[in-house]
């Protein structure tokens, strides 16, 4: 953000929008986390508050939506301003789909609160929902403070995410296939995962968006990825 | 991708119109202009952007050397249109300003009828044997310059009863009917409303199907919306010239970036 505009209401514009990404990032963490700790504590009063609080970031999606295009109208941004705009209105979109993620977890809970626990997954998902929550926090970090490098790191981090996917999607296969009790359950806490894997991908875009806010160029370079699960059978 | 564009965009020719190199300009003392170095593309709307005093209209001047007219001012360098230097003991700037044609901020028809205004250019230069052909020459340019159907029953009137917009669009005929193959635009559009200026806008995109266009402005947008190429000047020196869509996304020089967004830079 580096100079001033010569219109300081334009400075205050950006700001403002800013910093909503930055309250709607924080609430997704947040949804995040405490979806995932309902989940492994079976707490069902968390989990309807985390859905409950889905309402907050769909409407800072859309105050998002309306500040920028009222930016867009009124400023016609241009070079790192029009970077600016463009990248609010990606994040605001991936973070709700996020939170959408997050509430899914948090109604999944409710319904696993009734089955039994399988084994260990639960707190597997929930270090796995850590580490995107994680990612997520540097990302926004990154975002703020123009940071490349951190940007790059996230984006990078998603490979640990998928690998913690195909660990998790290993173990629900075996367990099914043990005993044909677990499959309600495992089908629930597959989606989960499979949704905290979307989560990652999300916040990979988004960093890949900060780096393009910042040097005007998506990353080119291809990054690792490892999610094998596409390929996996039960006779792996 | 390609079919995929929604707008052409791109530049459809990398012919190079005029090339300017080590241009120097002084006023008397003042160096206005230093070490510009451009190649302006034909068929080609060329945006030139900067603050006032920055050297755009100086250095859009030296294209038809107009900057003659002033006593104090000197050029130095080589600016060559088609190869030829156009600063040439040989040249005539008469001749020059015929292929190099300039359209003003002011639209500033002369006090005659529409008709001799479109005509004066032409008659001077002979390009018309007799009045039939001249009539031809006057119809093609207004027609060119979208004014046709609106002054064609009236081309004996005196061009300066039209509103704002057409007296512009007139001047660009009048710029138009020698036949240029360089038209130069020094803030066509400051003193008109934004009607008018869409309609000259619209001009300028179809007079890039057969001239090289020269544009000084000092609306950023203007510059975005007409131009292929967009070359921004700084106290006197060019700092960056690139792809115009390059320029408004992600300019390279900081002090672009500061100007085009309106940043105290």
């Amino acid at each position: 953000m580096n100079d001033p505009h010569i219109t300081s209401a334009f400075d205050r514009d950006l700001e403002a929008i800013q910093a909503l990404v930055m309250k709607m990032g924080g609430l997704v963490e947040v949804a995040i986390l405490d979806g995932a700790k309902s989940l492994e504590t079976r707490d069902v009063e968390l989990a309807r508050k985390v859905e409950a609080g889905d309402k907050a970031i769909d409407g800072l999606e859309m105050r998002i939506n309306e500040e920028a295009t009222r930016a867009i109208a009124l400023r016609g941004p241009v070079a790192e301003d029009l970077r600016v705009i463009l990248t609010v209105l990606k994040l605001a979109a991936s973070l709700e789909r996020v939170g959408d993620y997050a509430k899914n977890m948090a109604k999944r809970t409710s319904v696993l609160a009734e089955l039994g626990s399988i084994q260990g997954t639960e707190s597997a998902l929930r270090r796995m929902a850590r580490e995107v929550q994680l990612m997520l926090k540097d990302m926004l970090d990154a975002y703020i403070q123009r940071d490349v490098t951190l940007a790059q790191d996230v984006r990078n981090r998603d490979l640990d995410v998928d690998q913690m996917y195909n660990a998790l999607f290993r173990e629900f296969l075996t367990f099914m296939m043990e005993d044909p009790r677990n499959i309600t359950a495992c089908m629930h806490l597959h989606f989960i995962a499979k949704n905290v894997e979307r989560m990652g991908d999300l916040v990979t875009n988004m960093a890949e968006q900060v780096i393009y806010l910042v040097t005007g160029e998506m990353p080119e370079e291809g990054r690792a990825k490892d999610d094998r699960t596409p390929y996996m059978t039960a006779l792996d | 991708m390609d079919d995929l564009r929604l707008v052409e965009r791109d530049v459809d020719t990398q012919d190079i119109k005029i090339a300017a190199r080590k241009v120097q300009v002084f006023y008397g003392d003042t160096h206005a202009i230093r070490d510009v170095d451009v190649d302006i593309l034909d068929k080609t709307v060329t945006a030139f952007i900067g603050p006032s005093g920055c050297g755009k209209s100086t250095f859009l001047r030296c294209l038809n050397r107009m900057n003659d007219t002033i006593d104090v001012a000197r050029v130095e360098g080589d600016i060559h249109l088609d190869g030829e230097d156009i600063y040439d003991a040989k040249v005539d700037p008469v001749q020059l300003r015929a292929k190099v044609g300039m359209v003003f901020q002011k639209p500033n028809p002369f006090p005659k009828s529409i008709y001799d205004n479109v005509a004066y250019g032409p008659k001077i230069h002979g390009l018309a044997k007799n009045k039939a052909e001249l009539d031809e020459i006057v119809e093609t340019a207004l027609r060119r310059a979208a004014l046709w159907d609106e002054a064609k029953d009236r081309l004996d009137e005196p061009g300066t009863g039209l509103s704002g917009g057409q007296q512009q669009r007139l001047c660009i005929a009048r710029a138009v009917a020698t036949e240029p193959e360089v038209l130069l635009m020094d803030e066509p559009c400051s003193a008109l409303d934004p009607i008018a200026t869409a309609q000259v806008e619209e001009l300028i995109d179809e007079l890039r199907q057969n001239y090289a266009v020269v544009i000084v402005t000092h609306s950023m947008q203007q510059a975005a919306r007409v131009s292929q190429k967009t070359a921004f000047f700084h106290l006197g020196y060019l700092v960056e010239y690139d792809e115009t869509g390059k320029i408004f996304t992600n300019p390279e020089d900081s002090r672009t970036e500061s100007y085009i967004s309106g940043k105290i830079g």
